[in-house]
């Protein structure tokens, strides 16, 4: 479904991704983890369109969408959140999803119908009225999902929805993430820190670090990889 | 049917009957009420749904009076004609101008100064534009003040006053509608975040581009208006910036990015401007520079106890309904 091939990205001198290439199967969940710094939230911009590559191809769906701007991108069926949470402030909670719902018609009624069942899938429906600046953090990212999930994708990109969220709320957010994918299908590429969430998820990691993709596999292959513990601890003495 | 719509009913129900009750003077002052009432709805499409700022709107009132007076007066073509010229002008340099800004990423203030500049250079332009008078103005036939010609918009204030009343109306409308629909559920998510609502699907670019075009668009029939009631046009006084200034002032006053501030707005400040005058000429003081004062400090104290402008606080009052909720 999604193709990543040798994409980089350079800031004048940093290079933030690295000839990363990374696929993801319709259907599938797929986590890219790795320490602060490793060019996660760079790579999702690049396939969200918020950025264009230097060097590289994504193919989405058979087209190459590298270099396409972000509302293209989410034309073709790219949901994506912000890690650092972009809620339309002055407007309630549903008039945020409905933004979203809005993709591809103008009729309001179906774009009321989206934002409905993204808020409920994510139990946000009873705040459907609140202004969005006067939800909570773990509440705000919530929206993000809603927002992203209202314009019907194909394939969510989640940028650290789990961080700052309870045990429980995680438990809550990951049973909706699973009836998403299993009920609707829906494929997700998540960027994740909380590794209770990670391993309950993904069925495939990825780990970047320092721009590059240094290990892949099921969960458990990865978290045994010495390159991978070496790259979070920072010493491959065990 | 809710509690607004049958108190707005009343409201144009009273507002049809009103010139009955009106004087020559009280009319003249409910016309200038219903022009700042439109204009000011139509700058608030630009600033109080997609957040873009234009200090130069005269330009968009200027160029659509000189396209339908110019017309009318060389052409003899009827100003119902004259106003769709009208739009397709303001809509072109709308579309420059947006175009200049967005395509180069131009935005906040820097935008505002350039919709300033346009204002000012096309000012200066018109002063030399001898087909329509220059620096000399340009001036329309006044025939026969009382006999109504609606076909030409020539005829007493009475013609005047329901075609404001005609235009606030669909401006209201319009602005109504837009904000229910997509078109308004994009410009306020770019109001808000453009990169989120880039993400969420939408064509920045291009919706900034509706919004300024639209503006344009409404604030041309503004113009068209002023040109058939005043019958004559200035360039140092219809592009000038202190008319740009007059025409945000309602919405801002009123409350930016709601369908009532505007028109809230245009009511209080034209009747505490003329209200100043009246009571200074009562009082028989002739001052100069005392009503501009007055005036300033009542801004100013608005600003002060109410930023986001009136209506919000008297919508939470009151207990209003949003003028935009998504389930209805």
């Amino acid at each position: 479904m999604l193709r990543v091939e040798n994409v980089s990205k350079s800031f004048q001198a940093l290079r933030a991704v690295d000839n990363a290439s990374l696929v993801v199967e319709r259907g599938e969940i797929v986590a890219l983890i790795g320490p602060n710094g490793a060019g996660k939230t760079t790579l999702f911009n690049l396939i969200a369109g918020a950025l264009a590559p230097n060097e590289g191809s994504i193919v989405f769906l058979g087209s190459d969408i590298a270099g396409w701007r972000a509302d293209q991108v989410c034309a073709v069926g790219i949901g994506r959140t912000f890690q650092i949470v972009k809620p339309f402030a002055d407007m309630t909670v549903l008039e945020n999803v409905m933004v979203g719902g809005f993709r591809g018609t103008t009729d309001r009624r179906l774009a009321s119908r989206r934002a409905e069942g993204a808020l409920r899938a994510l139990e946000m429906w009873g705040q459907r009225d609140r202004p969005a600046s006067a939800l909570t953090l773990p509440d705000r990212k919530k929206l993000e999902v809603a927002r992203a999930l209202a314009t019907e994708p194909r394939l969510l990109l989640l940028d650290e929805v789990m961080a700052g969220l309870r045990p429980t709320e995680t438990d809550h957010m990951v049973a909706a993430f699973r009836r998403l994918n299993a009920e609707h299908g829906v494929t997700i590429l998540l960027i994740e820190h909380v590794m209770r969430a990670v391993m309950a998820l993904a069925q495939r990691v990825y780990v970047l670090h320092h721009g590059v993709i240094i290990s892949s596999g099921t969960p458990a292959e990865v978290t045994s990889d010495p390159r991978v513990l070496e790259s979070y601890l920072g010493t491959a003495e065990l | 049917m809710n509690r607004s719509v049958v108190a707005l009913l009343v409201l144009l129900a009273a507002l049809l009957a009103l010139p009955l009750a009106l004087d020559r003077y009280l009319l003249s002052v409910m016309i200038l009420i219903l022009y700042f009432a439109y204009v000011g709805q139509a700058w608030n499409v630009m600033m109080g749904f997609a957040g873009q700022l234009s200090l130069g709107h005269a330009l968009f009132v200027g160029l659509g009076a000189y396209t339908a007076a110019a017309l009318f007066q060389h052409f003899a073509i009827v100003p119902w004609v004259g106003m769709l010229a009208a739009i397709v002008v303001c809509v072109v340099m709308g579309s420059i101008i947006g175009w200049l800004a967005f395509r180069f990423g131009i935005g906040g203030t820097y935008f505002a100064l350039l919709t300033i500049a346009f204002a000012e250079f096309t000012r200066i332009g018109f002063e030399h534009f001898g087909w329509v008078g220059g620096t000399g103005g340009f001036f329309l036939r006044v025939t026969q003040q009382d006999h109504v010609d609606v076909v030409h918009l020539r005829g007493p204030p009475i013609l005047f006053y329901y075609l404001a009343l005609a235009l606030a109306v669909i401006g209201f409308v319009l602005c109504w509608a837009m904000l229910r629909g997509r078109l308004g559920f994009y410009f306020r998510a770019i109001r808000d975040n453009e990169e989120a609502a880039r993400a969420a699907g939408v064509n920045v670019f291009r919706y900034k581009m509706y919004a300024v075009q639209i503006s344009a668009a409404m604030t041309a029939l503004a113009g068209v208006f002023f040109a058939f009631y005043y019958n004559n046009l200035f360039p140092e006084q219809i592009f000038h910036i202190s008319r740009s200034i007059e025409i945000i002032l309602a919405p801002i006053i009123g409350g930016i990015g709601t369908l009532f501030g505007p028109v809230l707005g245009a009511a209080l400040l034209t009747l505490l401007s003329e209200g100043i005058n009246q009571a200074l000429s009562m009082a028989g003081h002739e001052v100069p520079g005392v009503k501009q004062i007055l005036y300033g400090v009542a801004l100013g104290a608005a600003i002060m106890f109410m930023p986001n402008g009136i209506w919000p606080v008297i919508a939470r009052k009151f207990g209003f309904r949003r003028a935009v909720t998504a389930d209805d």
